[in-house]
């Protein structure tokens, strides 16, 4: 526990100490609600009663978390590659603690720039609602995703010889999965194919769960179910994480 | 045997088909500075890698301060402090945060943490350039600052995988010198790869030479050097080299003969070198060998290595 706060600490600071990543991260949500966004609101108007810039916003905050995912495997692959984990590895710490670490400063990351996004679709005349039961709901289902993907791109991390082999695999299912979900569109919208490609991406029942608990839109999926999903996606993707790790450093 | 803080029984590694570590004995006394000394390729770092828990053996066992580094690893980490190969740094951190978060991993207090910065930063004379990023340091800075997290903690037994390597005079120096100071005043025992031949000889009490995944010998510098003989005598030339070697061969007053391809040069080793020179002329001459250049000399652990390995290191 001790050893995963330390990790984690040490990729916060790095963060903070690293303006280039630091301004990548803002400006890459800022750049999606003010371009983006608000292109798209004066297009479409209002979409399932909702204001399109509130019903696009839970997607944004999607795709910024799995950036934030991709973000975090990168570190991993960074520190495997610089040979930086040889430093944990020859420390009297659990192996897990280098997962867990870069997982958690991952999330921590990815709730930051969720704030940001909030703050700036704010400023662009987005109305998020909901009482504070609603919001940790929100949250805890944040974190679910980001874990899920941070999972995957850390399994995925764990074995890249390269940091363009890496990019090339996390591309294969970054875009793809903001597209094929309701993150831009109504699920009921959706051709029958592209609908049942959204059921199995966990994209969807996120955006489902901040759209009904945050930005004053009715769930489409029952909640529960939702928040299954996406405990099942993370728990998935830390085991994959894992699996992938440990046959790294064995 | 009583003392000793690095035991290894017939270590091995391989790597698919290759073998790399070929059933390594080791026994190193508390205290003892011990420099393995090997081409590259020879299985130094591997060898280092298994005493550092970092990879498993797969044959054989290895114990620090009788730890198994297999079973127990997690009591060996806690003794060990290490610095490999390559530089292993955080760019964006500052030297003090590198210091400090290294620490951290071993639990160390915040006063401690502080107290040992202050003592290393100290010995290895990084003081003006701690709070800045890693980023601006020369190469030589980093080694120092590595040398300095692998004793944060410390260590019982200090590995250093090339210590030195990539360095310009100066700065190797400057290692050699926190190293003597760090042997002399707090006995650790220091097991390093170097292919140095000046840094086995500047710090190591043993000098273990490693050749194929195999230890080839193993003794202090001094009797590893008193084993060639007194002398010896270096000969560059040509001619019939073979006939002139087989002729030499036979001559009692020869200890041993090394042959470096390279430049063509052979070595005698002999007592009384410049006693037997005018001999050693006359033989060239009448086996059709023509000497272009011949010298006497003490012999260095540079010849040493030549004769157990076949190979000349350079530095």
């Amino acid at each position: 526990m001790y050893a995963t706060l330390t990790i984690w600490s040490k990729h916060m600071t790095k963060f903070f100490h690293n303006y280039e990543e630091l301004g990548g991260l803002l400006m890459q949500p800022i750049l999606w609600v003010a371009i983006f966004g608000v292109g798209m609101s004066a297009l479409i108007g209002r979409v399932e009663g909702s204001d399109y810039l509130n019903f696009m916003l839970p997607g944004i905050l999607a795709l910024t978390a799995l950036g934030g995912a991709v973000g975090g495997g990168m570190i991993l692959l960074e520190e495997r590659l610089r040979g930086i984990i040889k430093e944990y590895l020859v420390a009297p710490i659990p192996r897990l603690s280098i997962l867990l670490g870069n997982a958690a400063s991952t999330v921590t990351k990815a709730l930051f720039q969720a704030g940001i996004i909030l703050v700036v679709g704010a400023l662009f005349g987005a109305r998020p609602s909901g009482d504070l039961i609603g919001w940790l709901g929100a949250l805890l289902a944040l974190v679910l995703f980001t874990l899920g993907f941070a999972g995957l791109a850390l399994a995925v991390a764990s074995r890249s010889r390269s940091i363009m082999g890496y990019h090339g695999l996390i591309f294969l299912f970054n875009l793809p999965l903001l597209f094929a979900s309701n993150a831009l569109y109504p699920l009921a919208q959706l051709p029958g194919w592209i609908r049942l490609i959204a059921l199995v991406n966990p994209t969807t029942y996120l955006i489902d769960i901040l759209r009904a608990l945050a930005f004053q839109g009715s769930a489409t999926l029952p909640l529960l179910f939702s928040f299954a999903m996406l405990l099942l996606f993370a728990v998935a993707g830390m085991s994959l994480a894992l699996v992938g790790f440990r046959r790294a450093i064995a | 045997m009583a003392g000793s803080i690095i035991v290894a029984r017939g270590l091995s590694r391989r790597y698919g088909s290759i073998v790399a570590l070929d059933g390594v004995d080791l026994n190193i006394a508390e205290g003892t500075v011990y420099a393995l000394l090997g081409p590259n390729g020879a299985g130094k770092t591997t060898l280092i890698n298994l005493l550092t828990t970092l990879m498993l053996p797969h044959a054989g066992s290895a114990q620090i301060a009788g730890y198994d580094v297999v079973r127990q690893a997690a009591q060996v980490r806690r003794l060990i402090g290490v610095t490999f190969q390559e530089l292993i740094l955080d760019r964006d951190l500052t030297g003090r945060q590198v210091l400090d978060i290294h620490a951290r991993l071993y639990r160390l207090s915040p006063a401690l943490r502080r107290q040992r910065i202050t003592e290393l930063i100290a010995l290895v004379q990084l003081e003006e350039a701690i709070d800045r990023q890693v980023k601006g340091y020369s190469g030589g800075m980093q080694r120092r600052l590595e040398l300095a997290r692998g004793l944060m903690t410390e260590p019982q037994v200090l590995f250093l995988d090339e210590p030195t390597q990539g360095l310009d005079p100066q700065n190797r120096h400057a290692i050699w010198e926190y190293l003597q100071v760090l042997k002399r005043e707090r006995g650790l025992t220091l097991l390093l790869t170097t292919h140095y031949m000046e840094e086995a000889e500047a710090l190591a009490d043993v000098v273990g030479i490693i050749d194929h995944g195999r230890m080839v010998v193993e003794g202090s510098p001094a009797a590893l050097i008193g084993e060639l003989g007194a002398d010896v005598v270096r000969i560059v030339g040509s001619g019939d080299t073979a006939a002139f070697l087989e002729h030499m061969r036979a001559m009692p007053y020869i200890g041993s003969i090394t042959h470096d391809l390279e430049p063509g040069a052979i070595m005698f080793g002999v007592e009384h070198g410049t006693r037997r020179l005018a001999e050693i002329i006359a033989q060239a001459h009448r086996n059709g060998f023509t000497i272009s250049d011949i010298e006497v000399r003490r012999p260095t652990l540079g010849e040493v290595f030549l004769k157990h390995t076949g190979v000349t290191l350079r530095s």
